[in-house]
């Protein structure tokens, strides 16, 4: 192969990692290890849909553990703001496993965090009974208003 | 003077890369080092950092596919001033402000301005994104 024709080394961009899995009845796991920025951010959205799916057929609930994300852009906020909107239009609520300043941050300078339920590690995650429905579910993030239309509804 | 024209002998690095998505991580790792070295604060590294990759990906969409991504740190006493710069895909290129990630941007910096200039003397035209962010609320 000539050099011409070879690959460019960076055309898909930073790895990101996503595993799917089923660790009790009725949870999904949406594991993301990586980068999310406009570059994976579509791989994460094919990835939560996927879990969403699920979650519309059977009543799932959905974790999503970003304790592996070591950055997260705006891009990656909106694919995961259209998740909440839509698990909310589900009945429940998104749960996002968050420890590491490379998502607390931006999901607190945004505001987003309002639109979740947030944990510290997996395990709390997936074992906390559903917090107190609707008080806060449909309460706006203070921050920056969240995308109206393209990722979600 | 303008920050953009010249290196002035101050703390100022330039990254260029091809004004494409995949090399973003590194202009972003660029900012986040230069922000550590000079003592911000950890959140004030993180926004600088997510600030960095906003301005570079609204830029790398409205760039001609041929263009270099010009992104120049300018490192100040307390805070950084970041001028990145792309060749417009269009003439009349005009970036949009009316999105989630520009709001998203106007959060995390201090102040960020966008500057178009038109074609001139051969020069094509370009669209550039000037932010500032301090080194935190904290006074040191």
């Amino acid at each position: 192969m000539s050099d011409a024709a070879a690959p460019d080394p960076f055309g898909v961009g930073l790895p990101l990692d996503t595993e799917v899995s089923r660790p009790r009845p009725g949870t999904v796991l949406l594991e993301v290890d990586g980068e999310i920025d406009t570059a994976t951010a579509p791989r994460l959205q094919a990835r939560l849909n996927e879990a969403l799916d699920a979650a519309d057929d059977e009543g799932s609930r959905v974790v999503v553990d970003l304790t592996g994300v070591t950055f997260l852009a705006s891009s990656g906020l909106a694919v995961l703001i259209g998740g909440a909107r839509r698990m909310t239009a589900l009945g429940g609520r998104l749960r996002l496993v968050a420890a590491s300043r490379s998502v607390t941050r931006p999901l607190q300078v945004t505001g987003a965090d309002a639109l979740f339920d947030t944990f510290d590690d997996v395990a709390s995650a997936l074992a906390t009974e559903a917090k107190g429905a609707g008080a806060t579910a449909t309460a706006p993030p203070p921050g920056v208003a969240p995308p109206t239309g393209g990722v979600g509804r | 003077m303008s920050d953009a024209e010249s290196l002035d002998g101050m703390s100022t690095v330039e990254v260029r890369t091809s004004a494409t998505a995949a090399l973003i991580p590194t202009i972003r790792a660029v900012a986040s080092d230069l922000a550590a070295r000079a003592d911000f604060d950890l959140d004030a590294i993180s926004d600088l950092r997510m600030a960095v990759d906003e301005a570079c990906a609204t830029l790398v969409d409205a760039a001609d596919p041929t263009s270099v991504l010009q992104c120049r740190f300018l490192v100040r006493p307390e805070r950084i001033r970041v001028h990145a710069e792309v060749e417009s895909a269009k003439p009349d290129t005009v970036l949009s402000t009316d999105t989630f990630g520009w709001r998203v941007l106007q959060t995390l910096a201090d102040d960020v301005e966008v500057l178009h200039k038109a074609a001139a003397d051969g020069r094509p035209a370009t669209v550039a994104i000037r932010l500032d962010k301090s080194a935190g609320d904290v006074p040191r």
